[in-house]
């Protein structure tokens, strides 16, 4: 378990620093390469964090004491970081002369050795700059040891002041944290919270599910402007003059608002298949939610435009307006404002429903959610699918009461309005109501 | 004619629509002494109904309706509820179809056209609703540009300018930013006969443009009316149940009950010394 090494890591980074501390309050005999600092460069995308698992540049500084010369040095980082890859830059600074040493490094698992093809003299500050480096993914204080080569004999580097890096993901931290929670714990003996509502699986279950939860929307958004269009075609169609359209828009709406979605997806995923028509499954699922809902915003649309009280069509008449004119701009933009809330109770109702797609493998949130479940043993997954759910479709629904309001209050009107024109209005969207309501 | 009959209806023989200039000269001795406006020898009546015959399913609600309007003519409606006011209104800009009969629009008849020619007629033959029937979704200006962009094809600076001109001549200029619902209903109505105006139709129709509206609020319609009809020169037909309008400003009043017209002249003949009992008993019931 991941979050387990991350605890012995801490230990073990709070022991290295203990042993740190002892050796400033006893100093060794002296050494022949004093280890000034270690720093590593920020690599946190608009933060000055290091973050662990992500190639960073680590540069390590040690004096050369008088007397000695250095020939190689090896730099040792806590289990987990990796040198793969690793260029390395080495500089000798002898008061004001620079020199650019060529060397050999030589990575091996958490640790680098560096041969320098000269040695370096006494006295010189020797600058070690390593790229494409990388700390430990789980963060943590990570100290810089080590040894050197002086005069043909090992020696053991002092240990650098601990470099601060940051988890590679915030999530997996949470998790580290709640671990160690004792109310966690305590939450987690009881049976339904465990079971439920446990809060690492909560917190991994977020971001495991976030996919399944983004392609829900996609398909949905990707769907819902075909399903508007198809929507106002047949709603048209619906009140054309003539009977064989007429008789189409009734069958295409009542075929797939008097058969379950469900169905419909099987129909689709299975049925084209076999007629060796190969579609990609996200493709189809916008296809199968896009006709779905066409249904049912005919049904809305039509109602809507059938809302509009008859006036308006005859004042658009005795302007000398045609029929597609009215359409366009009298009926429609008035029908669109008055089926706003309506069309949106759809949108959430579609939103929903493309959880039937799991059924047919396209990997939206409930896919996501079940797979988890069974790999844990725990439905917090499900209740994170219902959170991710409800994030989109509680503000939808205040969207809904609020321009319902305002609908409500603009139908009203501010000034004195004769009776006879609000009973038209108010039968017209009772009128609308009923429509909607037998959908 | 029978073809466009409902089947149920009855079947209604009418003359053919007579000649222009042979109406025209049968319109100039009949309407003498009829109307106070002036119209002279060889002159063409603008509106002409012949043997008008409107049945809804099995009732007949126009029965035989005969009517001259010259142009510049105001022309007040008077009649019983049920009469048949309004639905001789609306035949005459096909909002409603005739089941028999001619109605000529300068000579030129306008049963069985086309919906295109329709259209075209509708443009020269304003209406004014009782309801208003403002589009909701427009400001005070946009209902007046509408037409006029839409069906003139007039650009918008020509519409806008053409609307805020009319919007001031009914004393709006000051909403015509106004959506309907922040105007009164009397405001409303204004914009209605605004937005009819601007199409500078030939005839303009209003169907009973007062009733729908608060007692305060009629006096600013009907001197709205009152100049149109006095200062522009427009052929008004205006269905009203406003007694003091019809006396003062009409030049003909026409009393239509039950699908007839039973009685047409001048105001001050027809509301002092009518001849038909009917409309005597009518007015009487009204004043
Ligand atoms: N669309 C329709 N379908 C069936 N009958 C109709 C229709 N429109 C009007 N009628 C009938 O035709 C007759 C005349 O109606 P109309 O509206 O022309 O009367 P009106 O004189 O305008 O009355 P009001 O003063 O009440 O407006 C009435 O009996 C009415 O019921
Ligand atoms: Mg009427």
């Amino acid at each position: 378990m991941q979050h387990r090494r991350g605890a012995l890591l801490v230990a073990l980074a709070l022991a290295l620093t203990g042993v740190f501390a002892t050796t400033l309050a006893a100093p060794r005999p002296a050494q022949a390469l004093t280890t000034e600092k270690a720093t590593a460069r920020p690599n946190e995308d608009g933060g000055d964090g290091v973050i662990g698992g992500m190639d960073t540049r680590l540069t390590w500084e040690g004096t050369v004491e008088p007397g000695e010369e250095v020939t190689s040095v090896t730099l040792t980082l806590p289990e987990g970081s990796t040198f793969d890859g690793s260029t390395t830059r080495i500089t000798a600074l002898e008061g004001l002369k620079r020199m650019d040493v060529t060397g050999e490094a030589v990575p091996a698992g958490s640790s680098i050795t560096v041969n320098f093809d000269q040695a370096i003299p006494e006295g010189s500050l020797l600058r070690l700059e390593i790229t494409n480096m990388q700390f430990p993914s789980e963060g943590g204080e990570c100290v810089v040891s080590g040894s050197y080569v002086s005069a043909g004999a090992e020696h053991e580097l002092a240990d650098s002041k601990p470099i601060e890096t940051i988890a590679n993901t915030p999530l997996q931290s949470i998790v580290n944290w709640l671990d160690d929670q004792p109310w966690v714990e305590a939450w987690n003996s009881n049976q339904f919270l465990g079971m439920f509502l446990k809060p690492q699986l909560l917190v991994t279950s977020f971001s495991s599910l976030a996919p399944g939860w983004i392609l829900c929307l996609g398909i949905v958004v990707a769907a819902y402007p075909f399903a508007i269009a198809l929507g106002l075609l047949f709603a048209m169609l619906k009140i054309s003059k003539w009977r064989i359209l007429r008789a189409i828009a009734v069958v295409y709406i009542n075929v797939l608002r008097g058969t379950p979605l469900f169905l419909q997806i099987y129909i689709m995923f299975f049925g084209l298949p076999m007629l060796n028509i190969n579609i990609d499954n996200n493709l189809l699922g916008i296809i199968v939610m896009a006709i779905n809902s066409s249904a049912y915003l005919a049904e809305i649309f039509r109602a809507g435009i059938q809302s509009i009280p008859q006036g308006q069509y005859e004042a658009a008449s005795s302007l000398g307006m045609n029929y597609v004119q009215t359409m366009f701009t009298i009926i429609l933009p008035q029908t669109v404002r008055r089926v706003i809330p309506t069309v949106t109770s759809d949108f959430i109702t579609a939103f929903k429903d493309t959880s039937l797609l799991s059924s047919v493998g396209v990997m939206e949130l409930m896919m996501f959610s079940k797979n988890l479940t069974t790999v844990t043993g725990n439905i917090t997954p499900y209740v994170a699918a219902g959170i991710f759910y409800l994030i989109v479709t509680l503000p939808l629904i205040k969207v809904v009461g609020i321009v319902e309001e305002n609908i409500a209050r603009s139908e009203r009107g501010s000034g004195p309005r004769p009776k006879r024109r609000a009973d038209v209005a108010d039968s017209a969207a009772a009128q609308m109501k009923e429509a909607t309501d037998a959908c | 004619m029978p073809a466009k009959l409902r089947h149920r209806a009855p079947v209604i023989e009418v003359p053919p629509a007579l000649p222009a200039d042979e109406a025209a000269s049968i319109a100039y001795e009949a309407d003498q002494g009829l109307t106070s406006h002036h119209f002279t020898p060889g002159e063409h009546p603008i509106v002409r109904i012949e043997h008008l015959n409107k049945s809804f399913d099995d009732t007949l609600v126009l029965k035989d309706v005969n009517l001259n309007v010259w142009p510049g003519e105001v022309v007040v409606v008077l009649g019983p509820s049920g009469s048949g006011k309004s639905t001789m209104l609306r035949c005459i800009n096909l909002l409603e179809t005739p089941s028999a009969g001619h109605i000529l629009i300068e000579d030129d008849e306008i049963t069985n056209k086309s919906a295109a020619e329709v259209n075209k007629l509708r443009r020269d033959v304003g209406m004014v609703f009782q309801q208003f029937n403002l589009f909701p979704h427009l400001t005070a200006k946009e209902n007046v540009m509408i037409g006029q962009t839409k069906v003139l094809k007039k650009d918008k600076a020509e519409a806008e300018a053409e609307a805020l001109k009319q919007l001031a001549a009914v004393g709006l200029a000051d909403r015509a930013d106004f959506k309907p619902a922040q105007l009164s209903g009397g405001q409303q109505q204004r914009v209605a006969i605004a937005r009819a105006v601007a199409m500078h139709p030939n005839v303009l129709l209003f169907d009973e443009p007062t009733s729908a509206l608060d007692p305060e609020l009629v006096r600013g319609v009907l001197d709205v009316m009152r100049d149109l009809a006095e200062n522009s020169g427009m052929t008004m037909i205006v269905v009203t149940h406003e007694m003091g309008f019809a006396r003062d400003v009409a030049d003909r009043v026409v009393f239509m009950e039950d699908g007839v017209v039973v009685e047409q002249g001048l105001p001050e003949k027809v509301f002092d010394h009518p001849e038909n009992p009917r409309t005597a008993e009518f007015l009487g019931s009204i004043n």
